[in-house]
């Protein structure tokens, strides 16, 4: 027993010491940003980074949650959780409005300001009462792409799947297809998380059908293994390869002439802005009169110096 | 237990009873929860865990918890363990969808199919490990897997996405579904809105309406299932066959306990619990995913661990996983509130599972007169 | 001797058993009375293991006849042998160290009491008589909720023993029941013996040592290689000559002469 209150001790001095890092208590406001993504998803670091400078520029108190496992359920018990917590305002992904549209909607009933962003659409936000969507529509951004591809002679394609359980990647797929005006078919494959498995599953399908025009992958989970796939193939540089969001592979890859594009949704303003306009609406009484887009952006050989020094970072 | 009346031998230390009340297999459990509830009112008392919305919130959770909780404890008493309780919660929900919303049945026929198919799965994994004498460990991790895979397979074939929705409206007006999904209790929380004594929504269609507005019956099953198990447990000759068929399953045929059926009972049990979880799950979200219930077989494990269950079975305590699972949620969620950041979750997670593991221990050396 | 005025509960006539090729038992008779204690000695490897599994129900014989009470008797299970008395306590796999005494005495066979529609487990019956019974064995219990890995080896033997007599053993097989226990806990256990055997249960008591054969045994049979090398009453045979049935004579001789008879 004495060991246990001394180790609840040593916890509890840790936890304080984690808690003055937070942030100051300035102004008094707190924003949670509460996402979909498992802890194992480098891809959201660009995310608390913008979280954490538009706290800091704002001097207000931020938060970033999300589900460790990525377990959408257990992103709604968040969202409920930051609402009994009574913040100024929630930002949050709507990842499955069928799952987060009663968390949400009780949050903005509770009288707590909230802004969707990344995934979902301006028209859920809207239902939802959120104040704005700050986002990249995702099937309107493979269209585009797809749209691209089609411009360049493509005709057929591997959409490399890393997160299939998640709607809004077979949404990305979709589009893509679409925009090529092709059907998705079997062209959509699920490679799993693990770099070693995607690689594999990229060379099988590949070499199991040879003439494939393109890839398409949907982040650095699954770029970064299918760049190594295509250089022991042999095929870098000579298949079409573009691929959502960014990375540090990603954007040297575009530089080797690997990659032709990359989509980048701008995710550092996704977190960045909404405690921007926030703080903004709440100081001010200040709203901007519409959602905003934040991508997408294609993203090429071109002037890509900026973004190669801010990759992973900011970018 | 009440101790008869016989005459007692002076040679031997009587123990006081305020030791043999401490002494039992929760203890370690109750100490954790006492700890863990003082740690959070010390470091989140004012930040809304302890509001009637905190409150829900992480009883919600830990309900979760407790329902998977309970089957694995009387699985692991009973000498075996059951890795595919995640995927089973995935496949579950994911069968009351394609039941319901792709082909249309009624909710009630979904959710009771759906039950008959789970345990029916159960049954298999059970009889799979009675028949082959292989350790479940291995057998309910292949199921981990196959049921996965036909999670993330069927809908994929049927309706081309991995999540499906529209449960909720399906479940308008059907006799079954609010016994998953609904909640109890409604009068007294608006009874005690219109005293002031919770807060309200301020604005919206629910203006005026308390933001806790019930119990769901998740708890109510949680609460349910834990009393039904701790009573069949400690209190019927079944419950002493399940001891038995963990602690020696060889000793128990011998005087005539039927521990295949025992152990089969088991795995349908946990698998029944897992479905009731999932469709709880999928009745109050409205949705079924395909990646639903990732890794909670092993939060189960662990609740039943920190509960004093012993790896090895016949020996554990369903009250004491209860705990274990509140326990976890309380943790999981208070973590929160006391403004920790998240990815240290994981670390007080592994701290308060080798401390009750280690306490645990003790306690039962001191039980069994194990040295 | 009262116990040879009554006709024998179990009676086994030249049982063989085969496995395989391996001829395990080659023609062993053996019976056993109400109320007496006949010791069943052997080596490692005698066979006296495959000739209680044959009488307990677990091996069916190749060849031979059990008779029970007089009527032929064709058990197929080891429950078959319990339903009609005859209990077999084994070395290890008596007792769950885990479970209390109480739930270990009445695992299988717990007594019930109805509430309404359900059917609990009696606990206020079954705590009493477990107390009872194992006072009479001459164990006092702390409580009925006490582990039984809290007893000493000599105790848990003793629980077992009085398990099978309460629940109507007509015939009790001890499976070397004192081969892992020190001097004071092989008294009790032997005590033990004696009390149930006034009872009117016969008892066979597997064993190799013989001073603890000669200590409680009314009869002694001994196993050698798979066959009776014939069966001794009390008084007609010195624990020598036992010792030297059971090595199988002559070769025993020259090594107790080098060991200055110590064995």
């Amino acid at each position: 027993m004495k060991a246990a209150m001394k180790k609840l001790a040593v916890s509890a001095v840790a936890a304080t010491a984690l808690m003055g890092a937070g942030g100051a208590f300035a102004e008094g406001e707190r924003y949670v940003l509460v996402s979909h993504a498992p802890d194992s998803d480098s891809w959201w670091n660009t995310i608390k980074n913008g979280l954490a400078l538009a706290g800091e520029q704002m001097n207000v108190t931020v938060e970033y949650r999300n589900p460790p496992t990525g377990d959408l359920a257990d992103m709604a018990r968040i969202i409920e959780q930051a609402a009994a917590s009574a913040p100024n305002g929630i930002i949050t992904t709507l990842a499955d409005p069928d799952v987060l549209s009663g968390p949400i909607r009780a949050a903005v009933d509770a009288g707590i300001d909230v802004i969707i962003i990344n995934s979902g659409t301006p028209e859920q936000a809207r239902a939802l009462g959120a104040l704005m969507y700050v986002g990249q529509p995702e099937y309107d951004a493979g269209f585009a792409a797809g749209q691209r591809a089609a411009g360049d002679g493509v005709s057929s394609f591997l959409c490399v799947n890393h997160y299939i359980s998640s709607p809004s990647s077979t949404e990305r797929c979709q589009g893509f297809a679409d925009g090529l005006g092709v059907e998705l078919g079997n062209q959509m494959i699920d490679s799993g998380q693990d770099p070693s498995e995607i690689q594999n599953r990229v060379m099988a399908y590949l070499n199991a059908n040879p003439d494939t025009d393109a890839v398409l992958t949907l982040g650095p989970t699954s770029a970064d293994p299918t760049i190594l796939a295509l250089n022991q193939m042999g095929l870098a540089g000579d298949i079409y390869f573009g691929t959502f969001d960014l990375g540090g592979d990603i954007v040297q890859a575009i530089r080797d002439g690997v990659i032709a594009w990359g989509i980048d949704q701008q995710p550092f303003l996704q977190a960045y802005l909404p405690v921007i306009v926030m703080t903004n609406y709440h100081r001010f009484g200040v709203l901007p009169g519409n959602n905003i887009n934040s991508g997408p952006g294609f993203v090429t050989a071109d002037a890509l110096d900026l973004v190669a020094e801010l990759a992973g970072e900011y970018r | 237990m009440s101790s008869s009346g016989a005459a007692i031998d002076e040679r031997i230390k009587q123990t006081s009873g305020l030791r043999k009340a401490l002494i039992r297999p929760e203890l370690g459990a109750i100490v954790g929860t006492i700890a863990v509830f003082a740690f959070f009112i010390i470091f989140a008392g004012d930040s809304g865990m302890f509001n009637a919305q905190g409150v829900l919130n992480w009883s919600t959770v830990s309900a979760q918890f407790v329902i998977i909780a309970v089957g694995a404890c009387m699985l692991m008493i009973a000498g075996e363990f059951d890795l595919s309780v995640g995927s089973m919660i995935g496949f579950a929900g994911m069968s009351i969808a394609i039941f319901s919303v792709t082909l249309g049945w009624p909710v009630w026929m979904a959710i009771l199919l759906t039950f008959a198919i789970c345990i029916a799965i159960g049954a298999v994994n059970g009889v799979i490990v009675v028949r082959t004498g292989l350790p479940s460990f291995i057998v309910t991790l292949a199921f981990l897997f196959i049921l996965r895979g036909f999670t993330i397979f069927f809908p994929q074939l049927i309706e081309r996405r991995t999540i499906i929705g529209g449960i909720s409206e399906r479940a308008v007006g059907d006799w079954l579904a609010p016994v998953f999904g609904g909640k109890v209790g409604g009068p007294i929380f608006d009874w005690l809105a219109s005293q002031g004594l919770i807060a309200v929504f301020e604005r919206g269609t629910r203006a005026g309406e308390p933001i806790v507005n019930g119990i769901p019956m998740l708890i109510v099953w949680a609460l349910g299932l834990m009393i039904v198990a701790h009573i069949v447990l400690t209190r019927t000759r079944f419950g002493n066959w399940v001891f038995a068929a963990g602690g020696d399953a060889q000793a128990a045929r011998y005087v005539g306990v039927p521990v295949a059926r025992v152990k089969i009972l088991m795995f349908m049990f946990t698998a029944f619990c897992a479905t009731v979880f999932a469709t709880c799950q999928v009745m109050e979200f409205g949705s079924a995913g395909a990646d639903r219930g990732l890794l909670k077989e092993f939060e189960a494990i662990i609740a039943v661990v920190i509960g004093g269950a012993l790896l090895t079975g016949g020996y554990g305590s369903v009250i004491g996983a209860a705990l274990g699972a509140l326990i976890f949620g309380v943790v999981q969620q208070g973590l929160f509130f006391a403004g920790v950041e998240s990815s240290l979750f994981r670390v007080f997670l592994g701290v308060i599972l080798l401390f009750a593991v280690i306490l645990n221990t003790y306690i039962r050396r001191i039980i069994t007169g194990e040295r | 001797m009262s116990s040879y005025d009554h006709a024998p509960i179990v009676e086994m006539r030249d049982i063989e058993k085969h496995f395989g090729p391996v001829i395990a038992l080659n023609g062993v008779s053996f019976d056993i009375r109400p109320g007496e204690c006949h010791c069943l000695l052997g080596d490692n490897g005698a066979g006296k293991s495959t000739f209680i599994k044959t009488m307990a129900g677990v091996h069916k014989p190749t060849r031979g006849e059990i008779l029970f009470e007089g009527k032929h008797m064709d058990f197929s299970s080891p429950r078959d042998a319990m339903e009609a008395g005859i209990a077999t306590v084994y070395q290890d796999l008596a007792m769950i160290p885990l479970m209390s005494v109480t739930r270990n005495f009445w695992m299988g066979r717990e007594p019930i009491k109805r509430v309404g529609p359900f059917k609990f487990m009696d606990f206020k019956t079954a705590n009493d008589v477990t107390m009872h019974e194992m006072r009479k064995m001459g164990i006092n219990l702390r409580s009925p909720d006490q582990a039984v890995g809290t007893l000493s080896g000599g105790e848990r033997q003793t629980v077992a023993i009085a398990r099978a007599v309460y629940f109507g053993a007509k015939v009790l097989i001890l499976d070397e029941p004192t081969s892992a226990l020190g001097v004071r806990q092989t008294a009790n256990v032997l005590s033990t013996i004696d009390k149930v055997r006034k009872t009117g249960i016969g008892i066979v008591f597997i064993t190799h040592n013989v001073r603890h054969a000669l200590a409680v045994g009314d009869r002694f049979t001994v196993l050698n290689r798979g066959k009776t090398l014939g069966t001794a009453q009390r008084g007609q045979i010195t624990p020598e000559e036992l010792q030297d049935l059971m090595a199988g004579g002559q070769e025993m001789v020259a090594l107790e002469g080098s060991l200055g008879g110590t064995v």
